[in-house]
């Protein structure tokens, strides 16, 4: 089977300490899939060397085309978009500024129907760093999804954001991976949205892959369980 | 939405908002009746600070846009000068070879900004002042070019872009000249950030890492911004030649630099009007210090760290918490 977005072996090392390694991992298009892990399990960083921002081992194919070490704004053009774990936006542009600017460099499309969707229509004339974090975190959102990407890379998109808000956003990732067809990885701490929006996880543990399946195989899992408690019992 | 967002960005201009007319007129006003009232001296003393007002502006400028804080704008502003009083020396048509002159500064630095662009903070500054001081040296050594530290004069032909030549060494004629010169940078500046590659470049200075995700490259960007606030100081550089008629390697020293700094913090980079009140305020501060007593450096630095202290968005953060203020209590007499 070929796979939209295969990354290989991929490793990173801080000094002497193995922060990921040897993991791979494969995206398929419309398909929401979760990488999860308790806390320095190597989630981010593996987002993080995938996506170029920081350099690391291993191999990363788009579309059965290398890709490894291309530049971020080459990765962005190429159709693979990312967002961050801390709100990254424009605090002091509106968001239909940001919009636009994200539009127009990752080659546009979709802004319109983004807004709707997002329903960021009531503060497109404010500035960002005017409305709420619930909003900002919609604003995050968007920027990554604008200019139909294929695959997107989600670290902890839920991270700061209520019971409710959470909900909606599960809603949305949904919308997103069915709706237009697109690849998301999901690093998320929420198991709520993790349950309901992948259809495969992923689960790291200091740094190695440990196991891959279904929500419903691993909700249970007893290596899973002890990955995040430290027990079974 | 594209023809919307200008619309709305331009609608939304400091200068179009109420506070940025009451200030335009404010000064306006001012510089009116010190034109129709004022002493030579006080004319003269106008059309200094018009001009190192434009010197101030690319500092701010470059500090707004980007974040940076340069120590080392006289280099351009003393390039800008120098290549003035070359032009007129090696009896090369003046309209020609002032352009050229802003040319090479804005394509030199458009070079420089390409390595120093990848530095933020602290390191950018301290690369500035080493680039200034560099230039310093270099303009103080290069006797056969620029005559060291004797400086060279600058001989004005009869007529210069449509003026006679020595309207450019009038105080009125000269702050006619730099006002107007003035205004049209301070409006340039505004429809820049009104524009897309504005707002790019206030992405770049907000979120770097997120611009480049977003699929743009942004070394270009930023070192054309440094080279466009370069070309700024140039553009007063070339001024100061006309006016002055004598450049000499103290305007290149890093001293220079700091005071256009000092102007840029005492206005503030809250409005790109902010550097302009700093320099206007800084210059007639200065002049009335000294009248005052000797010591008048020591008073002027007192007063930088209070106002700095005080209010560290300077002129135009003071003129933010008034305007919010002010607004504040409108819709509090609004509601009721």
């Amino acid at each position: 089977m070929s796979f939209l977005f295969r990354c290989e072996n991929i490793g990173k090392t801080y000094g002497g300490v193995v922060a990921l390694k040897d993991v791979s991992l494969n995206l398929e298009s419309g398909q929401v899939h979760g990488l999860i892990g308790p806390n320095g399990a190597g989630k981010s960083t593996f987002i993080d060397v995938v996506s170029g921002r920081t350099p690391g081992l291993g191999r990363v194919f788009f579309e059965d085309r290398e890709i490894t070490g291309i530049s971020p704004s080459a990765m962005r053009r190429a159709g693979i978009s990312r967002s961050f774990q801390r709100t990254s936006i424009f605090p002091a542009l509106t968001v239909r500024d940001q919009i636009e600017l994200a539009n127009h460099g990752a080659g546009g499309g979709n802004t319109d129907e983004l807004v709707e969707m997002l329903g960021l229509g009531a503060v497109l004339d404010t500035e960002a760093e005017q409305i709420s974090y619930g909003q900002q975190r919609l604003v995050d959102l968007a920027l990554a999804l604008v200019g139909n990407p294929r695959v997107l890379l989600l670290d902890e998109p839920a991270a700061g954001l209520s019971a409710p808000e959470s909900a909606v956003l599960s809603g949305h990732l949904e919308e997103i991976a069915e709706r237009w067809n697109v690849a998301v990885l999901l690093v998320e701490h929420d198991m709520d949205v993790i349950f309901r929006v992948c259809k495969v996880l992923t689960v790291l543990a200091s740094g190695r892959f440990l196991v891959q399946g279904t929500p419903a195989d691993l909700r249970n899992n007893p290596a899973v369980i002890e990955a995040y408690f430290g027990s079974t019992a | 939405m594209a023809n919307q967002t200008l619309a709305h960005s331009f609608r939304e201009s400091p200068i179009l908002r109420p506070s940025g007319l009451i200030v335009l007129a404010i000064l306006t006003a001012t510089v009116a009746i010190l034109t129709v009232t004022g002493s030579r001296i006080t004319l003269s003393l106008l059309a200094q600070a018009t001009i190192i007002s434009i010197l101030a502006l690319s500092v701010g400028f470059l500090a707004r846009t980007a974040d940076l804080i340069s120590f080392g704008h006289a280099a351009p502003f003393g390039l800008g000068a120098y290549g003035t009083a070359l032009v007129f020396q090696h009896g090369i048509p003046a309209e020609v070879g002032i352009w050229l002159v802003l040319v090479a500064v804005f394509a030199l630095f458009f070079l420089i900004g390409l390595v120093v662009g990848k530095l933020n903070g602290i390191a950018f500054s301290m690369l500035t002042l080493a680039l200034g001081q560099f230039f310093f040296v270099a303009i103080s050594k290069l006797r056969a070019i620029t005559s060291g530290a004797d400086g060279l004069t600058v001989s004005l032909p009869r007529s210069l872009f449509g003026l006679p030549g020595r309207t450019y060494q009038t105080p009125d004629g000269m702050f006619i000249i730099a006002a107007v010169i003035l205004a049209a940078l301070v409006i340039l500046i505004y429809l820049f950030e009104a524009s897309r590659t504005g707002r790019l470049a206030i992405g770049v200075r907000e979120n770097e890492e997120r611009v480049l995700f977003l699929g743009y490259r942004t070394k270009i960007l930023k070192a054309a911004v440094f080279a466009t606030s370069a070309t700024i100081a140039g553009v007063s550089g070339v001024l100061f030649a006309l006016y002055q008629g004598f450049v000499s390697p103290e305007i290149v020293h890093w001293s220079f630099s700091g005071n256009a700094l000092i102007m840029a913090i005492l206005g503030g980079s809250l409005a790109v009007w902010g550097p302009v009140a700093g320099a206007l305020v800084f210059f007639f501060l200065r002049e009335w210090l000294s009248d005052l007593t000797e010591h008048w450096l020591a008073v002027l630095g007192v007063i930088l760290i209070a106002v700095t202290v005080a209010w560290p968005g300077g002129m135009t953060g003071v003129a933010k918490v008034l305007r919010a203020r002010i607004s504040g209590r409108g819709r509090k007499g609004g509601g009721k």
